[in-house]
C-alpha cells in the first residue's frame, strides 16, 4: 500500500523534511530551475564559501547562489580527473560540477564564479576551475585580530565590488550595499531566531529542517526569504512542549554539503537524537554575526565576515575553538558529533583541538571522518548509534542520582 | 559450561531470571550465546547471506544444545552488522551495538576490563570500559578498509595457499617477520605477490611463516594506532572474530608491549559481543518484569504487578560440549569483497 502510494505521488522533497518546511523547499527548487533556465538578460554568480558576502552579488542585481551541491560519487568522480585522490570530495565535486559533458546543469549556468581562499583544496580547485569557467579568486586574510587584516579585507571587498558591478555592468555604490547589509542582516537574525527556537526543550524544527532553511539563504534572494520564513518562524515560535528526553547533538566540523544529508537522516530518523545545533559553515556558523549597518560599508562588511564565527582555517586555533564549546554549551548539547571530510586538512588536523575542548568541558564527543561514496553507512550506523548508547546510560545515570537524592531529602 | 566459571562479575547483575539469548551477527561469522540461571551455551555459524535465517539456525542449535524450547526464552539481544534485519514475534527483542556488547561481555567475564581490542570479520575498534559498569566510555573504529581486520588476514591466507585458521600458527614460526609496509589489503596483496616470489630463496616453510609473520604486524600496527586515540588502561583484553588467532595475539602483545588479560577457563572471546548481547538480554528481561513495590518511601502507588510468565528452567546438569573450533571470519564459497571503496558491509 505504502509503496503504491508513495510510487503515484509527486515526490516533491526527500520525506525527512517536515511539512512545515515544504513551500520553502518548493521556492527553492524553482529558484534552481530559474536559475538554469529563465531568460531574465542577468548574468549568474556563484561562490563556493561562507567567507563570500553576497550583499554586492545583490548590489549588483546579479542571480546568485552558493555552490555547495556535492553528495554524490558521480560528481567526485568527474573532478578527480583533475586531481589527485587526496583532495577532498568536496573539493572534487565542485570540479565536477563544471564538468561540461557530465557536470550540474546549475554550476553550468554560471557566468563568473568567485571564490575566496580558505583552504589549500579549494584553492587549487578554483585553479582548476579558471579554464572551465570565468574565475575571480579573492584573498581572506587568516590572522583576523590584526588591524592589517581588516584593511587588506576591506580592499579585496571593494575589489570584488568592481568585478561584480562589471560583470552585471551597471555600478555599485556604498548606498546600494548598505541597503543590501540592511536587508541580509535581516535575513540572517531572523534564521538565528529559528535557531533559538531549538534551545527549547522540545525544538520545533529538527537539524534537517534547519539545514534546509540555511539552503534558502544561500538560494534564494533575502526579500523573498524574508516573506517566505516569517510566518513560519511565527508558527514554530508558538510551539511549546516538554522534552522527550532524547539527547541533543551538535554537528562539529566541515562543510556539509547540500546532498549530503545522510548522517543527519541516520542520527535523527533512523536512531532518532535530535540535532540542536551545527558548528559548521553550512548550519548556524555563518548566522552569528551582524553587519554594522553604517560608515564604509566595505569595511563592515570586512569586519562583519572576520568577526562571523570563525572557521577552522582562521587562526588563531583558539577562536574556532571559543566558539564551538560556547555554541555546545548555548545549546546544552549532550553530545557532539565531529564530523569532517575525507582528506579535509583543515578540520582533520585540527581535530585533536576541537575534540580536547568539548572533552575538557565535559561533553563527550563522537568522532567521524566520511565521505561522499556511501560505502560506509552500516558503519557510520554502529558508531552513532554506541554513542547514542553511551549518552543515553550517561543521562539514565544522572536520573538515576537525581531520584536517588529526591528520596533521600523525602526521607529526611 | 557453568556461569560461575565464566562469569567473574557480580553474578547478580549477570543471571538472568529467565534463558536469554545474545546475537552477535557478524559480517563473516555469526555468534550465539544462550545463558540460563546457572549455564552459558556457545554457538558458532558462519553467516549466511540471509540474516534471518542466519539467528533462526543459531537459536535452533542454542535451544537443542540447552535443551530448552522457545516459549522458555525471556528475551533475545541482537548485535553486530546483521542486528537490525532480525525480528521476532514470539520473544521480546532489541538491539544494541556489537561495541556496548563487546564491553559488557569482556567486562562480565574479567570485571577488571579497562581496554578492548576488537577485531571483527570487516572492522575493528578500540573500547574503553568502565570497570564498575561494562559501559563504554570512548571508542575508536576503523575507516570502511579492511586494513587490520580478519578480512585482511583471510585474503593473505589465501595468497599463501593455507587456512585462516592456520595462518596465525604459521606466523608463530618466522624467523623474521617479512616487511609488509602497505595498509591496504589490495597494495598488501601485491606485496605478498612479490615476497613470495622471492621465497625460494629461504625455502618455502621459512619464507611463508615470515610473511604470515609480516601480514599480522602490519594488521597489529593498525589496531595499535587505533589503540593510541583511546589509552591502554590494563586488563587490556582481545575481543572479535581474530581473538583466537595466535599470531595476531603475538604480534600485537609485541607492538603494544602489554600483555592480554586472559580469558577465564578458557572461555573463546570470538564470543565476548554475543555474550555481552546475553547480559543485555537479561537485563531488558528484568526491567519488562514488573519491579518490586518500593518500601514506604514512595509516594506513588506501585502499579499492580502483573502476572509473569515464569518460565520452568529445566537445570542443565551435564556440560555442554565444546564446540568444534571453527575459523572466525572464514565462510568458504562466498562471493569476495572489494577491498575498500565499494565494500557495502562495514560493520
Amino acid at each position: 500500500m505504502a509503496t503504491h502510494a508513495a510510487h503515484h505521488a509527486p515526490r516533491k522533497a526527500p520525506p525527512s523534511i517536515s511539512p512545515d518546511l515544504m513551500p520553502i523547499h518548493a521556492l527553492i527548487e524553482a529558484e534552481q530551475e530559474a536559475f538554469i533556465k529563465e531568460e531574465d538578460g542577468l548574468k549568474r554568480a556563484g561562490y563556493f564559501c561562507s567567507y563570500t558576502p553576497p550583499e554586492l552579488l545583490n548590489a549588483a542585481g546579479l542571480r546568485h547562489a552558493r555552490l555547495f551541491k556535492a553528495g554524490t560519487p558521480a560528481i567526485v568522480s568527474n573532478g578527480e580527473r583533475y586531481t589527485q585522490s587526496v583532495f577532498c570530495d568536496f573539493s572534487k565535486s565542485c570540479i565536477g560540477g563544471f564538468d561540461k559533458d557530465a557536470g550540474d546543469p546549475f554550476y553550468l549556468a554560471v557566468d563568473k564564479l568567485y571564490n575566496f581562499h580558505t583552504c589549500a583544496s579549494m584553492k587549487r580547485a578554483t585553479e582548476v576551475l579558471d579554464s572551465m569557467v570565468p574565475t575571480t579568486m579573492l584573498n581572506l586574510p587568516r590572522l583576523r585580530g590584526e588591524e592589517s587584516s581588516r584593511a587588506f579585507f576591506r580592499d579585496e571587498i571593494a575589489h570584488f565590488r568592481d568585478d561584480v558591478a562589471d560583470l552585471a555592468g551597471r555600478p555599485v555604490t556604498e548606498d546600494d550595499v548598505r541597503e543590501q547589509i540592511v536587508l541580509f542582516n535581516k535575513a540572517r537574525r531572523l534564521i538565528r531566531k529559528f535557531s533559538d527556537l531549538r534551545k527549547r526543550p522540545k525544538p520545533p524544527l529538527s537539524g534537517r529542517d534547519f539545514l534546509e532553511l540555511v539552503r534558502g539563504f544561500y538560494y534564494l534572494k533575502p526579500d523573498a526569504l524574508l516573506a517566505a520564513y516569517e510566518p513560519l518562524y511565527r508558527k514554530l515560535s508558538r510551539s511549546r512542549g516538554k522534552g522527550d528526553g532524547r539527547p541533543r547533538l551538535m554537528i562539529s566540523g566541515s562543510e556539509m554539503a547540500d546532498g549530503d544529508r545522510r548522517l543527519v537522516e541516520l542520527i535523527e530518523e533512523d536512531i532518532g537524537a535530535h540535532i540542536v545545533a551545527e558548528d559548521h559553515c553550512t548550519g548556524l556558523r555563518p548566522f552569528t554575526y551582524t553587519v554594522c549597518e553604517t560608515g564604509d560599508p566595505f569595511r563592515a562588511l570586512a569586519d562583519g565576515y572576520l568577526d562571523q564565527a570563525p572557521c577552522a582555517r582562521m587562526k588563531p586555533i583558539e577562536d574556532p575553538l571559543d566558539f564551538s564549546g560556547q555554541l555546545a554549551q548555548e545549546y546544552a548539547v549532550d553530545g557532539v558529533v565531529y564530523v569532517y571530510l575525507k582528506f579535509c586538512a583543515c578540520y582533520g588536523a585540527t581535530r585533536s583541538a576541537f575534540i580536547g575542548r568539548f572533552q575538557e568541558l565535559g561533553i563527550p564527543v563522537l568522532e567521524i571522518s566520511s565521505d561522499y561514496s556511501h560505502s560506509d553507512i552500516g558503519q557510520l550506523k554502529t558508531r552513532v548509534e554506541a554513542f547514542i548508547e553511551v549518552l543515553n546510560e550517561k543521562r539514565f545515570d544522572r536520573l538515576l542520582a537525581a531520584r536517588a537524592a529526591e528520596a533521600e531529602a523525602a526521607a529526611d | 559450561m557453568k556461569i560461575s566459571d565464566i562469569v567473574k562479575a557480580d553474578p547478580a547483575r549477570v543471571v538472568p531470571a529467565a534463558p536469554v539469548v545474545g546475537f552477535d551477527i557478524g559480517s563473516r561469522g555469526s555468534k550465539g550465546v544462550l545463558v540460563t540461571p546457572d549455564e552459558i551455551h556457545t554457538v558458532f555459524i558462519p553467516t549466511g547471506l540471509y540474516m534471518q535465517e542466519t539467528a533462526d539456525e543459531l537459536l535452533s542449535l542454542l535451544l537443542k544444545r540447552a535443551k530448552l524450547k522457545r516459549h522458555n526464552l525471556g528475551f533475545i539481544v541482537g548485535t553486530g552488522y546483521g542486528r537490525i534485519s532480525l525480528k521476532y514475534e514470539d520473544i521480546p527483542y532489541q538491539v544494541v551495538t556489537e561495541i556496548s556488547c563487546h564491553a559488557m561481555g569482556a567486562h562480565v567475564v574479567n570485571p577488571a576490563t579497562r581496554t578492548i581490542i576488537d577485531i571483527g570479520g570487516q572492522d575493528s575498534k578500540a573500547i574503553k570500559v568502565d570497570p564498575a559498569t561494562g559501559k563504554v566510555v570512548e571508542f575508536v573504529m576503523n575507516d570502511k578498509c579492511a586494513a587490520g581486520t580478519g578480512r585482511f588476514l583471510e585474503k593473505a591466507a589465501n595468497l599463501l595457499g593455507i587456512g585462516l585458521d592456520e595462518l596465525g600458527g604459521v606466523a608463530l614460526q618466522a624467523k623474521e617477520p617479512a616487511q609488509v609496509s602497505s595498509q591496504c589489503v589490495v597494495f598488501a596483496e601485491s606485496e605478498v605477490v612479490s615476497l613470495r616470489a622471492r621465497g625460494d630463496r629461504v625455502g618455502d616453510e621459512e619464507a611463508r611463516a615470515n610473511i604470515a609473520a609480516g601480514i599480522h604486524y602490519a594488521s597489529a600496527r593498525r589496531v595499535k594506532t587505533l589503540l593510541g586515540r583511546v589509552g591502554l588502561e590494563p586488563d587490556l583484553v582481545f575481543t572479535g572474530g581474530v581473538a583466537n588467532n595466535a599470531g595476531m595475539w603475538h604480534a600485537l602483545e609485541d607492538l603494544i608491549g602489554s600483555p592480554f588479560a586472559p580469558s577465564p577457563a578458557g572461555f573463546d572471546m570470538i564470543f565476548a559481543g554475543a555474550l555481552g548481547a546475553a547480559v543485555y538480554a537479561g537485563r531488558h528481561h528484568a526491567l519488562s518484569r514488573p519491579a518490586k513495590p518500593a518500601k514506604a518511601k514512595a509516594k506513588t502507588t506501585p502499579k499492580p504487578p502483573v502476572e509473569l510468565e515464569t518460565a520452568k528452567i529445566e537445570t542443565i546438569v551435564a556440560e555442554a560440549p565444546r564446540l568444534p573450533h571453527r575459523p572466525a571470519c572464514h565462510t568458504p564459497g562466498r562471493a569476495e569483497a572489494p577491498a575498500c571503496g565499494v565494500a557495502g558491509f562495514a560493520d
